[in-house]
């Protein structure tokens, strides 16, 4: 269903965001594209450790990454992250998501009951 | 006034439920029945207590299996408005188990988010369907009733720990 795709989705994004490193590199990344070098300057890491960082953020997609080979400049991937933009949106899915559940409950408890005794 | 429309601080979900509304209003305010669908896909709904009065507490503790583990978070509030079986509203904010608030950046939210929320449900009888409007709005810092909200907490905290030997 998706809603349940979009709740996954939802979650990897959060994931990728509760981390002030990262809503740093993010910060960085929406005033132009940068990259590994430049996104690690203004952090006391090893690049190694700003890597990570920026794989999480990719695989999030709230990021993504150039193909010239020796730079690889990062850009922040607008559409990913408008969608989690606001909590309101962000609680969006998750009402939308319960609201089904209800339904079926719904159905199930208001089903007429005794099955056993088929016509 | 919190009826403002800044979309950016509220959700507003309209749905029909094909049921009365005397058991749409048991799904929000009997524990048993708010269990059976609150959780989102995946997690479940282990507490729910309400006090159905104005004034009175809710709890409710989700629990949620992450490839991280086990996952439990609390959510405490007050209801504002009972109107049976029309209107509902509360007020939500993350907490520990205990019932203290937490703030939503240090339970890992991202920023942004309001320590307090507010749910408003309305609901209508049309023949055999009820129509829900829900809203959830956040309560601006500083406002009078995020400003209560917090007081009523403090003197909890302090309720609590002077319970402690």
């Amino acid at each position: 269903m998706t809603v349940a795709i979009d709740d996954e989705r939802l979650s990897a994004t959060f994931a990728a965001l509760a981390s002030s490193t990262r809503r740093a590199i993010l910060a960085r990344l929406a005033e132009g594209a940068a990259t590994v070098n430049e996104l690690a300057e203004p952090f006391d890491m090893t690049l190694p450790a700003i890597s990570k960082h920026i794989k999480v953020l990719e695989r999030a997609g709230l990021i993504r990454r150039g193909h010239r080979a020796q730079f690889r400049p990062c850009a922040i991937e607008a559409s990913r992250l408008r969608e989690v933009s606001t909590w309101a949106e962000q609680y969006r899915s998750i009402w939308e998501s319960r609201f089904d559940q209800m339904d079926s409950y719904l159905a199930q408890i208001q089903a007429p009951a005794g099955r056993e005794g088929k016509p | 006034m919190t009826d403002d429309t800044d979309s950016s601080n509220s959700v507003v979900i309209e749905r029909s439920f094909d049921a009365p509304i005397g058991l749409i209003w048991k799904m929000w305010t009997d524990p048993e029945h708010f269990k059976a669908w609150y959780g989102p896909e995946g997690a479940a709904i282990p507490v729910a207590d309400f006090d159905m009065r104005v004034g009175g507490r809710r709890f409710v503790g989700m629990e949620m299996t992450t490839p991280n583990g086990l996952m439990r978070m609390w959510f405490t509030g007050e209801h504002l408005v009972i109107t049976e079986p029309e209107r509902l509203v509360y007020t939500e904010s993350l907490s520990d188990e205990n019932g203290n608030v937490q703030s939503p950046s240090s339970m890992g939210m991202p920023e942004g988010h309001p320590t307090t929320t507010e749910v408003r449900v309305a609901l209508e009888q049309t023949n055999a369907h009820t129509r829900m409007v829900l809203r959830h709005a956040g309560i601006p810092a500083g406002s009078p009733g995020e400003m209560g909200w917090n007081m009523a907490f403090d003197k909890l905290a302090t309720y609590v720990k002077s319970q402690q030997p």
